[in-house]
């Protein structure tokens, strides 16, 4: 058992040497199949981070096994169970801005848009209510909107994400082929994350499946 | 809770072979959570207050709150099978660490294992120094194996205990035990989402952001220092984060791409970040490796493509696509080369984990009853079991270090909270009873 664990670090110990000399070129790693290489600028704002490579593990997780004379071990010392307090930092400015964006949306009068489940179909409904959006947004030249799509709280979390998002483009597009500038539309997705209700049933499930449309306040 | 297992073990066996040769994958590990593995008997004969009746820590409960934590440890652990010493007819009191009539009892009633122990605060100070001292019998050996003697701030009880626990599945498997291990979640504050870490029990809850909007779904870097995770940028657009656990210090991995940058996952050796973006229009697959910041995208097709999760090998990628209509569970090579549909059953199935044994893929299902459920599925496709039964949407399975158990957020009760249930679908246990909305659990590696 010692035996292979050394000959895995070993070899990974030369994977690593190895792999850090490819590094060196600085190339995206071309592949086949159904892969693409992107421009390694992709990543911009992708700066410096810390090191997640694994290195040198044991596989004893920091036991020192059991001992006939234990001597005294300290627990508690270790970096694992350090862990920093959060620093309640943006928290009041978030609220603030969401507020004022709530305020200056309802004053404006635009209107939301609704999905059936699984859907992101604009309905004749929703095509009334962006119509009065695209108005809204001809006699106001300067507006930017934000078009926000949320979910009901059935299927994951990570797909309604996908799915809200479709919501939101689909909202956006119409949109543009009534004549708003896509410059003037961004689009969010909060996939079932910040529900409008919050019962169990299908009325409640009705209101969160949407597109919500806000006026933005800030950048 | 209901699970279907139809296992014969030796077509299992052909089968999973069968796999190994076709696909030259060294994913699959036999030995893992073999239907024939035995538990080992194990009883645990108290812990006692150093001072005795009348000290402080007989007043505080200190040796009996070790005790219960070691033993619902123990019983988690699942390489132990937790006797109930008195229930059996044997009475213990004071073991010392010498021979005693109680250990050949217990070899006679089948117990293999007894642990003891005791524990005192230094200078019968509250705020002083907590020691406890733990004993192991076996049976086989038939003599006192060893033992452990553990000092730290009151505020380290918990894990002393778990600790001790984690020294006796060392002792008896070789592997390190999970009593040690966290789980990363998201927890609501108020309209926000924020990051949370507790111990895997469901105790010493930590509070990791404090932004103010959403901060989702967390993975923990292979060795435990940092998560990675989507943080909303003013919310109107996706970053993906790190958080140093240590330290609270946060980097931007992934930022400026625009669209959804969502479901980032660190391969494990640490050395590439898996996860879905749309800044080229709609989601899709890329890992960035994190030693060049080269960025290579994966998946081409006009379809969304998310949620990947690594084989332990970290040779392939587990995704849900919905390119053949809803989303279904895909597999390709870290490459992005050899795609191939691993699910079939039903219209919706999702956010993939990949065991770390590698015998098994977890993820939600939706039944056809429209029910958002667990299911586990071999990477042949060969065999599928539905896990989790019942009311409520079910999410976010992530398995423990070890592979045998899974931890995943359920609505099962109202409110979505944390749930802990084993591989083969025995012992359900809710984890979180606090807050309006708990979700998102990530469990950590073992350390």
């Amino acid at each position: 058992m010692k035996c292979l664990q050394s000959a895995i670090s070993l070899s990974l110990v030369l994977g690593m040497i190895l792999l850090g000399m490819a590094g060196c070129s600085k190339k995206a790693i071309q592949s086949g199949g159904d892969t693409q290489s992107s421009q390694p600028g992709a990543a911009k704002g992708s700066p410096s981070f810390p090191d997640t490579s694994l290195s040198g593990r044991d596989g004893s997780g920091g036991l020192r096994g059991l001992d006939k004379n234990p001597s005294e071990e300290r627990v508690g010392s270790g970096t694992n169970t350090l862990m920093a307090k959060a620093d309640p930092g943006s928290a009041g400015r978030q609220m603030d801005e969401i507020r004022a964006e709530q305020s200056a949306s309802a004053a404006a009068g635009l209107r939301d848009v609704f999905f059936a489940y699984d859907s992101f179909l604009i309905s004749d409904e929703g095509r009334q209510a962006l119509s009065r959006n695209a108005e809204w947004m001809k006699a106001n030249p300067a507006a930017q909107l934000k078009v926000e799509g949320h979910c009901d709280e059935r299927g994951t979390s990570a797909y309604n994400l996908v799915l809200g998002e479709k919501r939101a483009k689909a909202a956006r597009n119409y949109l543009v082929e009534l004549g708003v500038a896509a410059n003037r539309l961004a689009v969010v997705s909060y996939g079932k994350e910040r529900p409008f209700c919050r019962e169990h049933a299908e009325s409640c499930y009705a209101q969160n499946r949407r597109g919500h449309v806000v006026l933005r306040t800030s950048k | 809770m209901t699970v279907r297992t139809a296992m014969v073990s030796s077509l299992c066996l052909s089968l999973a072979l069968a796999w190994i040769i076709e696909s030259g994958a060294a994913d699959v590990f036999l030995e893992a959570t073999r239907p024939d593995f035995q538990k080992i008997p194990l009883g645990v004969a108290g812990i006692q207050n150093i001072g005795g009746s009348e000290s402080l820590e007989a007043q505080i409960g200190l040796g009996s709150r070790i005790e219960e934590v070691l033993k619902t440890d123990v019983r988690r652990s699942l390489v132990f099978s937790l006797v109930d010493l008195p229930s059996v007819g044997i009475k213990v009191s004071n073991l010392g660490t010498g021979p005693d009539p109680v250990f050949k009892q217990a070899a006679e009633h089948g117990v293999s294992v007894i642990v003891w122990g005791k524990a005192g605060i230094k200078n019968g100070d509250k705020d002083a120094d907590v020691t406890m001292d733990g004993y192991v019998y076996d049976a086989g050996n038939d003599e006192v194996v060893g033992g452990k003697r553990y000092v730290g701030s009151p505020s380290v009880v918990r894990l002393m205990a778990h600790r001790f626990a984690d020294e006796l599945v060392f002792r008896y498997t070789g592997e390190p035990g999970i009593a040690r291990t966290k789980i990363a979640y998201v927890s609501e504050l108020g309209s926000a989402r924020e990051l949370f870490v507790m111990d895997y029990d469901g105790y010493e809850l930590r509070q990791l952001t404090a932004d103010g909007f959403l901060n989702l779904m967390p993975r923990w870097s292979p060795d435990r220092r940092f998560l990675v995770f989507t943080a909303y940028r003013n919310r109107n657009t996706q970053d993906i984060d790190m958080i140093e656990l240590a330290t609270g210090k946060r980097w931007t991995l992934v930022s400026s791409l625009g669209g959804l940058n969502i479901t980032p996952a660190l391969s494990p050796d640490g050395n590439f970040l898996a996860f879905a973006s749309s800044h080229e229009g709609n989601s899709e697959l890329y890992r960035l490796d994190t030693r060049t910041k080269a960025l290579q995208r994966l998946t081409v097709n006009v379809s969304g493509d998310l949620s990947p999760s690594w084989s332990p090998s970290g040779r392939e990628l587990a995704f849900t696509s919905d390119r053949s209509g809803g989303p279904q569970i895909f597999l390709m090579s870290a490459d992005g080369s050899n795609v191939r549909r691993l699910t079939f059953e039903d219209d919706y199935n999702a956010a993939p984990a990949w065991s770390p044994r590698g015998n098994w893929i977890a993820y939600v299902c939706r039944t056809p009853k429209k029910e958002y459920k667990l299911c586990l599925i071999t990477p042949d496709g060969q065999k599928r079991v539905q896990l989790t039964s019942g009311p409520g949407v079910d999410d976010s399975p992530s398995w423990s270090p070890d592979g045998r158990h899974l931890v995943f957020s359920s609505t099962a009760e109202g409110k979505s909270q944390i749930y802990m249930i084993n591989a083969d679908g025995k012992d359900l246990e809710r984890i979180t009873f606090t807050g309006t909305h708990n979700s998102a659990p990530a469990w950590s590696p073992a350390s």
